[in-house]
Parts: structure tokens; sequence; C-alpha cells
């Protein structure tokens, strides 16, 4: 690093410590060829030399001790999830997880965008789920805005979210049975999950990341021939999980994979800081849509599956009972939604329609208001909303200053408190199933890195 | 929401200066320059507001037990926030999880406010999943003695989360056993979360790989945007 990048006086230097006197970890032989971040793999491997675990250690007669990392490229972390395990023979005495490398800073980049520049960002932080995180961010800002949204926009984003999460756990499920050696499931799933994506075309004109939601309600209307594909994929659907329930709720094999496997307690769970079906597959009931109403997840019936188990396998059941539940979810929202306007009317609040834009004088002013400067929230206002995602509580924190883009965003990702609580699980754990656990927690790495 | 009772709570000047209702013809105004909020504005029914973060007995619990300590109370869009001084935090933590069911640590979030005094927020947000409770602590650091205590010993969970206050904005937890960096790599200098750090980044910063297999390495992640030509 050069001098005079630390001479820098606007910013403040983190204090050099002395440079570990001998990395113990692999690759210290290479110390005198450039690596490329050496101070942060002595970091982890000091820490992990000394990290406390509830594991005891024993001799070594058998020089049985090494260590050992997984990833960052590597299939079975789901992204660029890097795992540095100290191995005991085929116990993992100590793990860390050394997340950040999908960090893209989406929060310091908020800091220099309207709120409705930022939309399309929040596709990209949880990639699998990006109608979720649209409307996380856009109740967010109309939380601290307090901008009403009309009722059937309410609607079709509860339905669209549901959705959104029947994405999500498809891919999970996929994935997560190829983790454990098998390959079918991988592509039955991939074929649902691509008709989602035709229906999330249909309805936003793009199959991945949609931006659709907006501000004070939706980009577009729902059309009738949306619902009807929707309509069409319920039924379809629910046919094709039972299916894969039969081959998978008592199959042998996949249940002698995850049974017992990264067992999390009851108080566990809470202290450590899982989140979404994580938690509630350690029998505690917590759901943001029961916890916090939010749309209209207070006007639907449906069921928060829990189990005890708290293993893989009961997180296993949870995603997939989840997936029932949302089609309930879905089917109640095509029957009770309601005709009417899909964006707020007031000009302060939400972008004009077309119409008005093309017709009207005031119509253009508006648009242009609010493609420039957007909605602005009081300075000193601050809030957070939450909602419940596919992996957890997807909570946005905002503070306002009075201008058109927030002065401070904070991402309460789900990914980011699993992870944490991954390596709290892998303590102990057999090399074997690491890639079980990470498959059985969820992480999506663009969700954690932010 | 009209569940929610009248938010009688005045809120702080200092915090969200307010207008007086005869310059309410603001609304007019030209909205490059920052607005404020209108008389009343901040106290308005909001419609997401929800029932969870609404906790006046929590809140009048924290004041008769820290007295002084709790230095304000503010309430926007329905939602509860407490400010504490540094040195009660965990202690306030404890009290909320023993006596009031808060049992789990939602979320930790900094702010820059970019201020001569007490430049940076801390955020605790506390969950009751039983209870059903939702409740934001805050802490103001300066920025020459930007140290907490942690809270790892009351909400384990608040591990990471800390690592990433520290990690982005700088902010030390006295206790914490591991406080490494936790998205950016142990060898940057910097903390990209706050208002002083440019968007574009520092150049030389981090080092990216060589132009070429064997080529030298490449200290200035944007040469061109420093008038420097890219080496082939």
């Amino acid at each position: 690093m050069s001098t005079d990048v630390l001479d820098n006086p606007t910013a403040t230097p983190v204090p050099v410590k002395a440079p570990a006197p001998s990395p113990p970890g692999p690759g210290a032989h290479d110390a005198e060829v450039f690596s490329f971040w050496p101070r942060h793999n002595a970091a982890i491997y000091s820490a992990l030399e000394g990290k406390h675990t509830h594991i005891e250690a024993s001799d070594d007669p058998l020089e049985a001790r090494m260590i050992l990392n997984l990833g960052p490229q590597h299939p079975a972390t789901h992204g660029v999830l890097r795992v540095v395990c100290r191995l005991d023979g085929e116990t993992i005495e100590a793990n860390l997880l050394d997340i950040g490398y999908l960090h893209r800073g989406v929060e310091k980049l908020a800091e220099g965008k309207t709120y409705h520049e930022f939309l399309p960002y929040t596709d990209r932080t949880d990639y699998l789920q990006p109608y979720a995180n649209n409307v996380a961010w856009c109740l967010a800002v109309e939380k601290v805005a307090g901008i009403e949204v009309p009722e059937r926009a309410l609607w079709l984003r509860t339905m669209l979210c549901e959705l959104a999460r029947l994405q999500a756990h498809l891919l999970w499920i996929g994935t997560m049975v190829m983790d454990a050696g098998a390959l079918s499931v991988f592509l039955w799933t991939f074929k649902y999950r691509e008709e989602l994506y035709t229906i999330m075309d249909e309805v936003a004109g793009a199959r991945f990341t949609v931006s659709h939601s907006r501000v004070g309600g939706l980009a577009s209307d729902v059309t009738p021939a949306a619902m009807g594909m929707i309509r069409r994929f319920c039924d379809d659907f629910v046919v094709q999980l039972a299916d894969w329930k039969k081959l998978l709720n008592r199959n042998r094999i996949w249940i002698d994979r995850n049974v017992g496997i990264g067992v999390v307690t009851k108080e566990q769970a809470l202290v450590q800081g899982f989140t979404g079906p994580n938690l509630r597959g350690s029998g505690i009931p917590h759901d943001i849509r029961i916890f916090e109403p939010y749309l209209k997840y207070d006007a639907v019936d449906f069921d928060v599956p829990m189990r005890t188990e708290g293993d893989s396998l009961a997180r296993y059941f949870v995603r997939v009972e989840e997936m029932e539940e949302s089609v309930k979810i879905i089917r109640q929202c095509l029957e009770k939604v309601p005709e009417g306007p899909i964006r707020n009317d007031n000009a302060k609040a939400a972008l004009p329609s077309k119409d008005e834009v093309y017709y009207s004088m005031e119509g253009m002013i508006h648009d242009f208001l609010q493609t420039d400067v957007g909605v602005a929230p009081p300075a000193g206002a601050e809030s957070y909303h939450a909602i419940e995602g596919a992996k957890g509580e997807i909570g946005i924190y905002i503070v306002a200053d009075g201008t058109g883009s927030p002065w401070r965003i904070k991402m309460n990702s789900p990914s980011f408190k699993n992870l944490q609580g991954l390596e709290f699980l892998m303590d102990g754990a057999m090399v074997a199933d690491t890639v079980v656990l990470i498959g059985s927690i969820d992480p999506v790495m663009g969700d954690a890195d932010k | 929401m009209s569940e929610l009772p009248d938010q009688t709570t005045p809120r702080n000047s200092a915090i969200a200066p307010q207008l007086d209702p005869a310059e309410q013809t603001q609304t007019l105004r030209f909205l490059y320059s920052p607005r404020t909020a209108l008389a009343g504005e901040l106290d308005r029914p909001n419609p997401h507001a929800k029932k969870t973060t609404f906790q006046p007995e929590v809140v009048a619990a924290l004041q008769s037990r820290f007295g002084e300590s709790v230095l304000l109370v503010t309430l926007y869009a329905g939602e509860h926030t407490v400010y504490l001084t540094r040195d009660v935090i965990v202690d306030a933590c404890t009290f909320l999880r023993d006596e009031h069911g808060f049992d789990y640590l939602g979320d930790l979030a900094t702010v820059d406010r970019f201020t001569e005094d007490d430049r940076f927020e801390i955020l605790y947000n506390l969950v009751s999943v039983v209870g059903k409770k939702r409740l934001r602590l805050k802490v103001r650091v300066d920025e020459d003695d930007a140290v907490l205590p942690t809270i790892i010993g009351v909400f384990p969970a608040a591990n990471w989360h800390e690592r990433e206050a520290w990690d982005m904005m700088g902010i030390r937890f006295e206790g914490h056993p591991d406080l490494r960096r936790v998205f950016m790599p142990e060898d940057f200098a910097y903390f990209p979360a706050r208002k002083d750090f440019p968007t574009l980044g520092i150049p030389g910063s981090l080092p990216l790989p060589p132009r070429v297999s064997d080529g030298p390495v490449q200290l200035d992640p944007y040469p061109a945007a420093h008038g420097e030509k890219p080496q082939d």
C-alpha cells in the first residue's frame, strides 16, 4: 500500500497490526510470492486457531489435523461462500465462514440514488426472489414517507411475493437434493421455476430481475392472461409437489442423509439469530407475516409450518409445507383481488399513470418530478419495515434527510443471519455433511454480502 | 393505523426540526433543497405502522430503571426509539431480555450522521418473539471515541453484526472475541460506509490482479478515471 493513500486525511486508517509471525494455514510457504490479501488470510487462520468451540480437541497421534478451505469457488457453496475448517480426521473441530466475495455495497449506493432509482438494485440482493425484495424496499419507503397503497396493489403484491417464495424454495429444493446426491429433482423443480419466470415475464416484462413494484403501488396491472397463467400454474404445481413429496418424504436415502444432521435446539436457534424456515424448523413459530402483518396477510388464511426437531430434515419439511401454504395464499389472492387503481393517486407520492403523462401537462410535470427527485420523506424521519422472504426476515431501515435520496439505509438480510448460525452449526459436524448443512440453511450470497 | 393510541410523545427539535403551522405552504417549494417536516407530519398515523413497534410500557420501564441514562424517546411511524448512554447499553439489553422477554436480536445497524459531536449512531433492533414486541435502542458515540461495549454476552447473535459495524463504519466493540472485518478483506484500511468515503473508491486501496499473467500488479482500480492508460 502506498503511503500517500494512508496520508489521506479524510479516511481513518485501521491501526496496523503486527503481521502474524508465521501463518499456520496452508499457503504459508508462498509468503514471499505475491498473494492478494495476505493479512486477511493470516487473520482468518489465527482466528481459527484461537476459536473457542464446544468441541473438545483430542490428541493427534495419527496426525489427522488439517485445515480445509472449501470455496469460494465451489458449486456446493451456493455462490461464493468460503468455509475454512479445522479438521480432526473427518470431524470439523472449528470453522469460520469468510463472506464478502459478492459485496457490492448496495447500502452505500443507495445514498446516491433516489428512492425509485434504487429499486432495481434490490432485485440483485437476494436474486432468487427478486419480487420479494422489491416489495420489501417499496414498503420500507412507503413507511418512512407515510404513503398509502391501494387495495388492489396490496393484493397483487401479496400474490406475487408468494410466487417469489415458490421461486426461491424451488431452487432450494432442487439444489439441496442435488447436494445430497440426487439429480432428478433439480431438473423437475427447474421446469417449474421456468414456468414462474414465464409468469413474471408476463406480469413485469422481465423474467428474472422484475423491478415491478413501485413506491405507492405497482408499475403495471396484472392482466387477466397473467392471472390465468398463475391459476394454471397453481393447479399443475400442487400435483407435482405431491409427487415430489411421495419421492422424498419417505425416501430412505434422503432421510438418512438429513435426519439428526445439524441439530439446533429451540434456545440455540433464537440466541444464534437464525431466521425464517431455519427458526421454524427448530420449533419457534416466528413469521413476520403473523408477527407484523403487512400487505394482505391478515386477510388470507394460511398456516405457518413448524417442526420441533431442529435438524436438516425438519428444515426440509418446513420449506416443503411452506410451498403448499404459498399455493393456498395465491389461490385466495386470485379469488379476492379487487378491481381498482394499482398506484397511489397522489402525485407527490407515486408516479402518475402513462395516460396522465402523455395527455396532460400536470401529469408530465409530476412524472418529471417523480423521476428526478421522487418521494422526499421529511428530514429526521426514520423507520424499519420487515417482510418475511423465503429465507427469513428481510428488513430495511431507512434514515431520511429530507431529499429525494436516503441518508442511510441498512438492509437486514436473512442470509447474513443464517450464515452466522451456520458457523455455529458446523462446529462438530462431519466434513461429508457440510454440503448438506449449507444446503439446509439455504443462504444466498448476494443477500448476505449486500 | 387506527388501533394505535394517540401519539402524544413530544419530538425533540434537535432531531427533526418542525415548521410552525403558519409556514405550512412550503409543500409547493422546489424539492431539491431538503424538506423539513410540516407541523404534525411526524406524528401523523402511518398506514404501515405495526402494533409491535409501539411499546409505551417498555419505554416507561426503561425510563424508571435507567433514569438519567435514557436521553430521549422518540416516536415516528408508530416506532419507539430509546436513546441511551453508552455505559448502560449492555445492562439495558440484559434488562429487556430478562424482564420483558426481548429474546431475539433482530438487527444491529449504524448511521454516520456526519456531525461534529455524536457522529455515529448504533441501533439495536430487539424483538420479543412470544410477546410480539419490537424496540429500537440507540447509542450515539463521538468519532474520536467510537467504542462501545459488546452485547455478545447478552445476544450471541450480535457477533457478525458487530463485525459488520466495525467493517463498514469503524466502530469498535470492546470485549468482542473476534472483531475481524466481515465483508472487506483485512488488508483494507478504510471504512466504506462512512460519509467521507468516496463512492468511486480510493485508488490503490486494494490490489487487483495483473492485466497479463506475469505482468505487474495493478494497484489502481480505476486507472482510466485517474488519467492513466491501462496496461496491456
